[in-house]
């Protein structure tokens, strides 16, 4: 009997949902995008055009992903913009400056995110603070402790060849002369799918889903939301640190003081895929296809002459509009 | 019907709960055996909800035992009740919107399937107990998807999925269909075959009388007895429930004159799936009772008419001309007041002081060019304060620290400052104690005499009757019926009230 | 102790602002002793009192904001935003300085309506307008001025007397109109139908709005206010700093809402306090020059002023906890 009605509604859906709904309109958009970038300027149709996307796309998708599970709960994090650059400088510092192996390093990237994600969790779930004010904190708190463990200087991770240098490999690796292969694409993509499960087919997606959807309610079916709430937060933290681990690959020096900007991206990128502003829902691979939106625009408009400054006004209105489109698309619901 | 009552297996003794400014439970007892469905009995804020929030651990009792399979209990959380098989079935839905059916009925309990989540299972799951209870619900739908009364039986399945011994249904019938409720009652038996001890919170008499075996009333937070249903009338019932408020006799007449004007005329008004095609007059002086049961739509009405939600069709008019009301801003403009059924959310801004929601709605009168007039201001809060008896310190007092009734007499202090002449009074007296009750009566009883046009929704039968000069009954959405004071009887009420259009 | 906050003077100004006061006294004995003396002086208070007019308007506005139950943090970067075009439309346009200060405030309430009118009238949340306009602001400013720092004129130069909204001479002016605008502006909140509006909305938007009250247009004023008073900032940062360089001012965000916060109004709405605002704002212009005096670094003022809001922000949840 069950079955029957299920069979029933899925006939009644629209072609498009079918598909994935917003998913895959932004999919069609990101192919609109990059097929204009390719009709005006030449110069994008090149390998090395599709290369720097990719470069540019991993620290952000990684953010994305992450934030995602916060943002399901409805709320955000804003300290992984600068968690990132903060992680990557003091990562890089160990490594450069005492001597420490380049898996250590690493995994200092990983620790640091996992422990600012619990502290995070901890000021909004056990303390009960407006998430976007707790991880404003964080930000700048962030922002401060990377410089000043580095002493204000940038930090270069080791280069390619250089002793250590092999983990920019890990994203991009030379087969033949000057041919790269954007290795990094393929753990994205094994990323996404893991997290995909995670979100869709364990407890922590499932609880995360549930406290967005009804914290109260959630609670009083037994469910130890403070933890599951900080997990969320976890997560984006560790995330960060994937972040910075693939930030540190792919750019030659981190500089102090930089970062700020970056959570707009992330969070640009999750809420374009699908992911509600106001919680309860959200989609990793969403967020990998949103975050690909904002990469297009970022490095397609200086290719058609805007300077790198229209894209941060253009990332700004775009995740203005996804917010409105989600608006709307409730307000509708509504009524 | 079978009478198989077992041994009893929960004993709550004494129960005695305060909150501030409200004596909740006044050392309260209840007594449930096995294989008994028992029906705890009273007006809306009589303490029923408050004594099964105790039992199953969202309040902590001030004094009191509670005895369970032999041993004294007292649980700190609905998790903990629920390990020991006592299960709560809340009035408000717990419903997760965006997550499945099956996803929802097994929150917290999932099956695991290595690190995962076995949903495949949690659906088949679903689907064979939908089947044992002869649900046809879709376990992989999105909760949020399903109308209110689907929700509702699949938080009874929800309950019933659980290891129980105990399971409170509280109010569950007030959003189901007359289809439902026999679905429900199937379930009810068939529960107490298995030896289950049911706790029934209701107030339709029909229901009690065909499904309990037994009935716990209380009245204003205190116990007031035990009766056996199959021995007991329903004037016995009401009586213990009621109390005295009965006695104060009900309207036989409307005091309305023949020739009052028309005041408000409600044409063919549309507003979403509660409100089709309600069309009305009221008249000056008098007031109007709207009945139904809940989620019939008499709040949205009230809402749409207000302006506090969009009206999708058709016309106001106010004194024979006719009115846009697109939000409250235009309803009040036009005179019209509103005063929710639930004040803290929709009624009063409680962190704020007496005088500042008194004035609330009529800021302009009290400005002095650019500046707010506190002393005007001041002088016509304590106006209203002496004229309608309010209990403060001072006008300074926060709206927070005041009682129910009190707060509920400055939001009339709003409406009356803001000389409104059509007053929609919903649920006037929900949480409110008996003695300021009859206050509030004597109060609204006086604005009509005064001339006001009132507007009085509420799901109190006993107030319904005492208060109308007439009565519009809804369902589902539509209006059912009007009848006249003189010719209304609780029965006929209930009759449209239930009545299944289409 | 109950004693003293049954006393009447003390009620009437609030015990929390009281002892905040003292904080502010104490600090600053601190900070003279901490740094052997060097804090103490006239010429050192001149310093401090640049550094507390600014963030001072930028806290005066976002109160109002936080008043509603909203935030808004993109002030600082809206603040760069707007000395940014306006001196470029000095420096660059030969704009005469009257009207670019009046730019400079354009641009400040122009971007709270923007902000206001997302948020109440779309129901935006105020944390998702806030990145944007942050981002928005930013790239508006570095686009204007071609990526360029812009200076402002000095002193001495013919267009310099709009540094005399700070100082002449020795007297600070600016503090005479900082606290000038802080009356206003808690008459503004207490006295009129505005700020009756916004603070009763802030505590319960639906029982206002069920009152006829319009909403939406007090929340966007909120925000408008904010934006004027951010375009003022802005005037009082480049007559104190004369430099601006596009890209920065975030961190003010922080500090401004720090100032605010710790003032006594309360994150959740419906409470402010503009006295507390003045004095948390003294408290973080002190801890900001202060922290630099001792030798350390801007780093350790993010720290610190990132501990210090977390810290007020839980103090209010606590006291709200208690009330139920």
């Amino acid at each position: 009997m069950g079955n029957k009605t299920m069979k029933l509604d899925i006939k009644k859906k629209p072609a498009i949902e079918k598909l994935g709904g917003q998913r895959f309109i932004v999919f069609l958009v990101v192919v609109a995008l990059f097929l204009f970038f390719c009709a005006l300027s030449p110069n994008f149709r090149k390998y090395t055009t599709i290369i720097s996307i990719l470069d540019y796309s991993y620290y952000i998708t990684f953010m994305a992903i992450g934030v995602t599970f916060p943002l399901i709960t409805g709320g955000v994090d804003l300290s992984i913009g600068t968690g990132l650059v903060c992680y990557s400088l003091i990562g890089g510092y160990l490594i450069t400056f005492k001597g420490w192996p380049m898996l250590a390093g690493l995994a200092v990237c990983l620790v640091l995110g996992i422990v600012m994600g619990i502290i995070n969790g901890c000021l909004i779930a056990i303390m009960d603070l407006p998430p976007f004010l707790a991880t404003l904190c964080t930000c700048m708190i962030n922002r401060g402790l990377g410089s000043i463990v580095v002493g204000g200087f940038g930090i270069s991770w080791p280069a390619k060849g250089a002793p250590g240098g092999w983990f920019r490999d890990i994203f991009k690796i030379d087969i033949v002369d000057k041919l790269k292969l954007p290795l990094g694409f393929l753990w994205i993509l094994i990323i996404v799918f893991i997290m995909s499960y995670v979100l869709n087919h364990t407890k922590v997606g499932r609880y995360t889903l549930a406290i967005g959807s009804n914290k109260e309610a959630t609670r009083l079916s037994g469910v130890n939301v403070r933890f599951y709430h900080i997990i969320a937060y976890a997560i984006s933290g560790l995330f960060a640190g994937l972040a910075a681990i693939s930030y540190s690959a792919v750019f030659p020096t981190i500089q102090p003081g930089t970062g700020a900007g970056f959570e707009l991206e992330a969070i640009g990128g999750a809420i374009i895929g699908g992911t509600s502003a106001t919680g309860g829902a959200g989609s990793i691979i969403g967020a990998l296809i949103g975050v690909f939106v904002i990469c297009l625009l970022k490095t397609g408009l200086p290719f058609i002459g805007l300077q790198a400054n229209w894209q941060q006004i253009i990332t700004g209105l775009v995740l203005l509009g996804a917010v409105l489109v989600d608006i709307l698309k409730k307000r509708k619901k509504v009524s | 019907m079978v009478k198989s009552m077992g041994e009893v297996i929960l004993t709550m003794k004494e129960i005695d709960k305060s909150f501030p400014g409200v004596h909740a439970l006044d050392h309260v007892n209840l007594e449930v055996r096995r294989g008994e469905v028992h029906a705890l009995m009273g007006e809306n804020g009589a303490g029923k909800s408050t004594l099964m929030k105790v039992l199953t651990g969202i309040y902590k009792k001030d004094s009191g035992t509670i005895i369970y399979e032999g041993k004294e209990v007292e649980y700190h959380n609905t998790k903990e009740a629920q390990d020991a098989g006592i299960i709560i079935v809340h009035q408000e839905l717990n419903m997760l919107s965006h997550l499945t059916v099956a996803q929802n009925i097994f929150i917290g309990r999932e099956f695991k399937k290595g690190l995962g989540i076995d949903d495949k299972r949690m659906n088949d799951e679903t689907e064979k107990l939908f089947q044992k209870l002869n649900m046809d619900i879709d376990p992989r739908q999105l909760m949020g998807n399903l109308t209110v009364g689907k929700q509702q039986m699949c938080e009874i399945a929800k309950a019933i999925s659980h290891e129980a011994k105990i399971i409170v249904f509280d109010e569950p019938s007030a959003a189901l269909t007359e289809t439902e409720i026999e679905e429900l009652f199937k379930i009810i038996r068939d529960l107490r075959e298995k030896g289950l001890g049911i706790v029934y919170i209701s107030h339709r008499m029909d229901e009690i009388k065909v499904i309990t075996d037994r009935i716990t009333v209380m009245r204003d937070g205190t116990y007031v007895g035990t009766l056996i249903t199959d021995e007991s009338t329903k004037n016995d019932i009401i009586n213990m429930m009621v109390g005295r408020v009965i006695y104060e006799e009900p309207k036989t007449k409307s005091a309305v004159p023949e020739d009052a004007p028309v005041v408000l005329k409600v044409d063919h008004l549309n507003a979403g799936k509660m409100v089709q095609d309600v069309s009305f007059e009221l008249h000056k002086g008098e007031i109007l009772g709207f009945s139904g049961l809940m989620g019939a739509g008499r709040t949205e009405t009230a809402r749409a008419l207000f302006g506090a939600d969009p009206i999708e069709s058709g016309d106001i008019y106010i004194e024979g001309k006719k009115v846009i009301i697109k939000n409250p801003q235009d309803a009040v403009k036009n005179g019209i007041g509103y005063l929710s059924e639930d004040r803290k959310r929709y009624g009063i801004v409680v962190q704020k002081t007496l005088t500042e929601n008194t004035t609330m709605a009529s800021m302009d009168d009290y400005m002095q060019g650019i500046f707010i007039d506190k002393k005007k201001e001041r002088e016509v809060a304590q106006k209203y304060v002496d004229s309608l008896a309010t209990k403060t310190p001072s006008v300074d007092q926060l709206v927070v620290n005041l009682s129910g009734g009190n707060q509920q007499k400055v939001v009339i202090a709003k409406w009356l400052t803001r000389n409104c002449d059509i007053l929609i009074f919903d649920e006037p007296t929900r949480g409110i104690d008996v003695g300021a009750k009859n206050e509030i009566y004597k109060l609204i009883n006086q604005l009509a005499k005064e001339g006001k046009a009132i507007i009085m929704i509420s799901s109190e039968m006993t107030e319904i009757l005492r208060m109308s000069d007439r009565i519009v009954v809804m369902c589902e959405g539509k209006k059912t019926g009007e009848i006249d004071i003189s010719e209304a009887t609780q029965e006929n009420i209930m009759n449209l009230a239930t009545r299944d259009i289409g | 102790m109950e004693k003293i906050k049954e006393n009447s003077f003390v009620k009437k100004v609030g015990f929390n602002r009281i002892v905040l006061f003292f904080v502010m006294i104490l600090m600053y004995a601190f900070f003279c002793v901490a740094t052997g003396g060097s804090f103490w002086g006239f010429s050192r208070i001149l310093n401090l009192l640049n550094y507390a007019y600014f963030l001072g308007f930028l806290s005066l506005g976002v109160t109002f904001v936080i008043a509603t139950g909203g935030i808004d943090f993109s002030i600082g970067p809206v603040m760069f935003c707007c000395a940014l075009i306006s001196g470029y439309c000095l420096t660059s346009y030969g704009i005469p300085m009257p009207v670019c200060l009046m730019i400079s405030i354009l641009v400040g309430i122009i971007f709270g309506i923007f902000n206001g009118y997302l948020v109440a009238y779309w129901s935006v949340p105020p944390f998702i307008v806030s990145m944007a306009s942050m981002n928005i602001a930013r790239g508006v400013a570095s686009v204007f001025t071609k990526t360029q720092s812009v200076s402002w004129p000095q002193s001495s130069a013919e267009a310099g007397w709009y540094r005399n909204f700070i100082k002449i001479g020795n007297i600070p002016v600016g503090l005479f109109i900082f606290l000038l605008m802080a009356v206003i502006c808690a008459m503004v909140l207490n006295n009129t139908k505005m700020g009756r509006y916004i603070l009763s909305l802030g505590s319960n938007k639906e029982a206002v709005r069920l009152s006829g009250v319009n909403v939406k247009k007090w929340e966007m004023l909120a925000y408008v206010i904010c934006g004027l008073l951010v375009g003022i900032a802005a005037i009082f940062f480049v007559s104190a700093y004369t430099t601006v360089q596009p890209g920065y001012g975030d961190q003010y965000n922080n500090e401004a809402i720090a100032g605010c916060v710790m003032g006594g109004t309360s994150m959740a709405g419906g409470l402010a306090s503009i006295s507390g605002t003045v004095i948390g704002v003294f408290i973080i212009a002190l801890l900001q020059e202060g922290i630099l005096a001792l030798g350390f670094t801007k780093d350790y003022q993010l720290i610190i002023t990132g501990i210090i809001v977390i810290v007020a922000v839980y103090c209010d949840v606590i006291a709200r906890r208690r009330k139920n």
